[in-house]
């Protein structure tokens, strides 16, 4: 075999490769990566959602300089059912945002990592253990209370 | 590599402007995390007053001007905007610079990221500061 043929070969080998590849698709899917690709993506939406409500939010206040009737106008936008499933949404992405950070503050610190051991099969890192987990379903759990809570008082009124 | 060499790369900070150095990216985490856990204060206190009477009623004109003629309430809402604006338009940056790894790209996100951050922090105080009136009391 040439050194021709054979960098032909590996140039095709590697374009098979690249076609095997699951792309995007494949970073987002959650099932082959856990629950930690879940957290991953769940910080990420959270936090851009969290971001453009503070933004309507400073919007919406400012009609305050514009006297009771421009308050009352844009309140009436928001005090409907599906202004306060929107802020219910609000409630839940920040509760977890918040769990999560603080789980995401301490692992990078180095809390909660597990000891680093001989990689023996079946290869599971220490470091996705059930502290990790448990702390992301505290953060799922107090989501969810959160959400409750806030739906009584929004649809209580109280 | 030379120790020199591992001095300079040491040192290397990141460019937000062409010219400009400010902050390292270690530096920038810091302050994320610290804008973050600080929020979660500030924003309590800023929920918790709209539940220590009626949420309708907490959102009566009346009411809410009420709040922001309270000079001390006046500046945890100023903080609660400059902290979130900080962390959120931060957090948008990492995201961001995920998806591309150009200098290009980090540099027009960089500047992105910081004219937003300046607009919202100076359309939130200047809502703060009418709706205050200027207000000691």
């Amino acid at each position: 075999m040439t050194s021709t043929t054979s960098a032909k070969r590996i140039d095709d080998n590697s374009k098979n490769d690249r076609t095997n590849r699951a792309g995007i698709k494949g970073w987002l899917n959650p099932i082959i990566y856990g629950w930690e690709r879940v957290s991953y993506w769940f910080q990420r939406l959270t936090g851009i959602f969290l971001l453009v409500y503070f933004i309507g939010h400073v919007y919406e206040t400012s009609s305050l300089v514009s006297g009771p009737d421009a308050w009352a106008a844009m309140l009436e936008m928001t005090q409907t059912i599906g202004g306060h499933l929107f802020l219910i949404l609000v409630i839940g992405a920040s509760t977890f945002h918040t769990i999560n950070g603080i789980r995401l503050i301490f692992t990078q610190s180095g809390q909660g990592l597990g000891k680093p051991g001989r990689p023996d099969y079946p290869y599971d890192p220490t470091s996705v253990n059930n502290k990790q987990r448990s702390g992301l379903w505290i953060a799922f759990i107090l989501a969810a209370v959160a959400m409750l809570y806030g739906a009584n008082v929004l649809f209580s009124g109280e | 590599m030379t120790s020199s060499d591992i001095k300079n790369n040491s040192n290397k900070r990141t460019r937000w402007f062409t010219n400009i150095t400010l902050l390292r990216e270690s530096q920038i985490t810091k302050i994320h995390y610290i804008t973050g856990v600080s929020a979660l204060f500030v924003v309590a206190i800023h929920i918790l007053m709209r539940l220590i009477m009626p949420f309708n009623m907490s959102l009566e004109f009346e009411n809410v001007i009420l709040n922001y003629k309270n000079i001390f309430y006046a500046l945890l809402l100023e903080s609660i905007l400059v902290l979130i604006a900080i962390h959120g338009f931060n957090g948008l940056r990492v995201i961001l610079l995920e998806i591309r790894e150009t200098l290009i790209w980090e540099r027009a996100v960089n500047i992105l990221v910081i004219v937003a951050m300046i607009g919202i922090i100076a359309y939130g105080t200047r809502t703060i500061i009418i709706a205050n009136g200027f207000s000691v009391g």
